[in-house]
């Protein structure tokens, strides 16, 4: 039982607490309410008590069959108990229907419509009391779920995503007798008028990826629609819930952590509702966790109402210790309860990055060993022949690269020396051009002192002896063609000294063009040739 | 006043970043393995080794996180 006090002008909520005065009967609950300010002699005030009952109706008969209706009795007092004397008082018992079976007729009792009243009374001592029944049909399906465990994970890369699992039990008259198929379909107004057929659930607006299923997979009868203020989810169990059954099913979706999530003082919080989103369920058990990332720290809680609260761990995703969960718990939870709470913790930003430092390390580590695997010689006998020669074969091939790359650098030289010859007939400058000329020539000669001792080794080493005429016919045709470049470089400069043009050149120049040009392609093969070794 | 607390990269970017950085870490995946393939034991630098290793490492797991990210699963 909830109490609330309002002030119909004002409308501001006052304080209620369990009282226990030593001089009054034990069997009663007692609540006592602080005033907004003290009452004086002849003064007044207008309080509003709102109480929520829950399993205050009884349904009778208890046992009902498939075509019966729903008959409950509801037990009251017709006299306003209070430890107070009382001037005038009157009720009003609002029925869903205006199929009243019997009610209690005590004097000046009215009835209008469905709505019965009692009163007015006057001048009643305090603890008057005036018991009243009235048996009334009502076909809801009293849906209660029993356990319900609403897991909250907040994760900072964007996403709140709230998972539920509910116990579901229809706890109006128990159902007896067999059920039939065919008479709940074809007529279900008046077989089965009392089953649960769907429950309706507001979720918050911006909710996605919602899932409703059980433990034997998804359960397809479900729909969903949303607009700018709410996301409004209708499920239907596998089967309609009679009196007395049972059902267990979970309801999961995301939504964005900017609608919850805020920070205030360095601190963050997160604000959220605390009951079911479902329409018309009471809880008799609910357990709220809230899992915050890993790393917070500092956390404490502010609810509206009394609750339980416990902490624990979980592991999840990219977890290394786990992630703190607090644990808030209540009983009797009806849908009045369904305001909103606020978690505090403190989070520092770097931890996020500790995530992708996680999966960072880990295929870092693939690549080491990857290193450390080509580095380790792990042979088993290192004087072995074949060992030996596997060893002598990888200096060769060493050896042969540095020559592919010396040859590499001639030849990008060449190209610089033709590139050379192009600005002469664009600019005519006859200087430049001979002093590319002899800068190339000293790179040659330096390019060939490179390649004396690297082929020296190659010829003494056996490993070489298939490779080693083809490589040294690639060195004899690089010098060839560096000579006949040279040759014709000096050809055209000369001519442009001399002046002589156009058709005395090209004659000059004709042969050894075309020299170098069928070097050119012999040079490529053989480089082609070696790197496929 | 209390100020909403996103995530510190838009929500929209998840798919398009987890593609390019899977991408470009592959790349240097596949370069680095080349290199291990074709350098013979006297040529080989373990620093060049080291780094591109560590470059493709690093975009690999960003790859990694943010698909895990855009398919849903908010580590």
């Amino acid at each position: 039982m909830r109490v609330k006090g309002k002030v119909k002008k004002s409308g501001s909520n006052l304080l209620i607490n369990v009282a226990k005065p030593e001089e009054l009967p034990p069997s009663l609950i007692f609540h006592s309410v602080s005033l907004p300010k003290a009452l004086g002699e002849g003064d007044s005030l207008t309080i509003d008590v709102l109480a929520v009952f829950t399993h205050a109706l009884r349904p009778f008969p208890e046992e009902i069959t498939q075509a019966d209706i729903q008959l409950v009795l509801f037990q009251d007092t017709a006299h306003y108990l209070s430890p107070y004397a009382v001037k005038v008082q009157s009720l009003t018992v609002k029925l869903p229907k205006a199929r009243i079976e019997t009610y209690t007729k005590l004097e000046n009792t009215n009835i209008h419509g469905s709505d019965i009243k009692y009163g007015p009374y006057e001048n009643l001592p305090p603890f008057s009391y005036a018991p009243i029944a009235v048996h009334f049909e009502t076909n809801q399906p009293f849906a209660v779920a029993q356990e319900l465990v609403r897991e909250i994970e907040i994760s900072h890369w964007g996403n709140v995503q709230v998972t539920e699992h509910y116990n579901v039990v229809h706890q109006g008259a128990k159902s007896k007798g067999e059920f039939s198929r065919l008479d709940f379909q074809a007529r279900p107004h008046l077989r089965g008028a009392s089953a649960l057929r769907n429950l309706v659930a507001k979720l918050p607006p911006r909710a996605h990826s919602i899932y409703y299923r059980d433990e034997i997979g998804n359960i397809s009868t479900s729909n969903v629609w949303g607009d700018p203020k709410k996301t409004e989810l209708v499920i239907e169990p596998r089967y309609p819930l009679f009196g007395g059954w049972r059902t267990t099913f979970t309801i999961g979706y995301g939504l964005p952590l900017q609608d919850f999530l805020f920070g205030l003082e360095g601190k963050r919080f997160l604000n959220f509702s605390f009951g079911s989103p479902i329409n018309d369920l009471i809880t008799d058990n609910l357990i709220v966790k809230v899992v915050l990332p890993e790393g917070s720290n500092d956390i404490s809680i502010s609810t509206p109402f009394p609750v339980k609260q416990g902490q624990e761990t979980k592991i999840s995703h990219l977890d290394v210790a786990g992630r703190p969960v607090v644990v808030l718990e209540k009983t009797n939870v009806v849908p009045e309860h369904n305001q909103y709470f606020q978690v505090y913790y403190r989070f520092n930003k770097l931890s996020m990055l500790r995530e992708p430092f996680m999966l960072i390390s880990g295929f870092f580590i693939l690549f080491v060993s990857c290193i450390l695997y080509m580095h380790v010689d792990m042979s088993i006998s290192k004087s072995s022949p074949s060992y030996l020669a596997k060893l002598q074969w990888d200096e060769v091939r060493a050896t042969i690269q540095q020559v592919v790359s010396i040859i590499n650098q001639c030849l990008s030289k060449h190209e610089r020396l033709e590139a050379s010859l192009h600005d002469l007939s664009r600019t005519g400058d006859v200087q430049a051009c001979k002093t590319a000329r002899k800068t190339a020539d000293s790179l040659f000669k330096e390019y060939s002192k490179e390649l004396k001792p690297l082929l020296s080794f190659l010829q003494s080493s056996p490993q070489a002896t298939q490779i080693l005429p083809k490589v040294e016919e690639l060195v004899a045709k690089e010098k060839e063609l560096q000579e006949r470049l040279i040759a014709k470089h000096s050809t055209i400069v000369d001519c442009y000294e001399k002046k002589i043009g156009g058709r005395e050149l090209e004659n000059r120049v004709a042969s050894h063009q075309q020299k170098v040009v069928a070097l050119k392609q012999e040079v490529d093969d053989l480089l082609d040739y070696i790197e496929e070794i | 006043m209390a100020a909403a607390i996103t995530s510190p990269v838009p929500v929209a970017w998840y798919p398009t970043l987890a593609i390019f950085m899977l991408a470009i870490g592959l790349v240097v995946t596949a370069s680095f393995f080349i290199y291990e393939a074709t350098s013979s034991r006297r040529n080989r630098s373990l620093a060049k080794e080291l780094t591109t290793g560590a470059l493709a490492s690093f975009f690999l797991g960003f790859g990694t996180l943010f698909l895990l990210l855009a398919s849903g699963v908010y580590v």
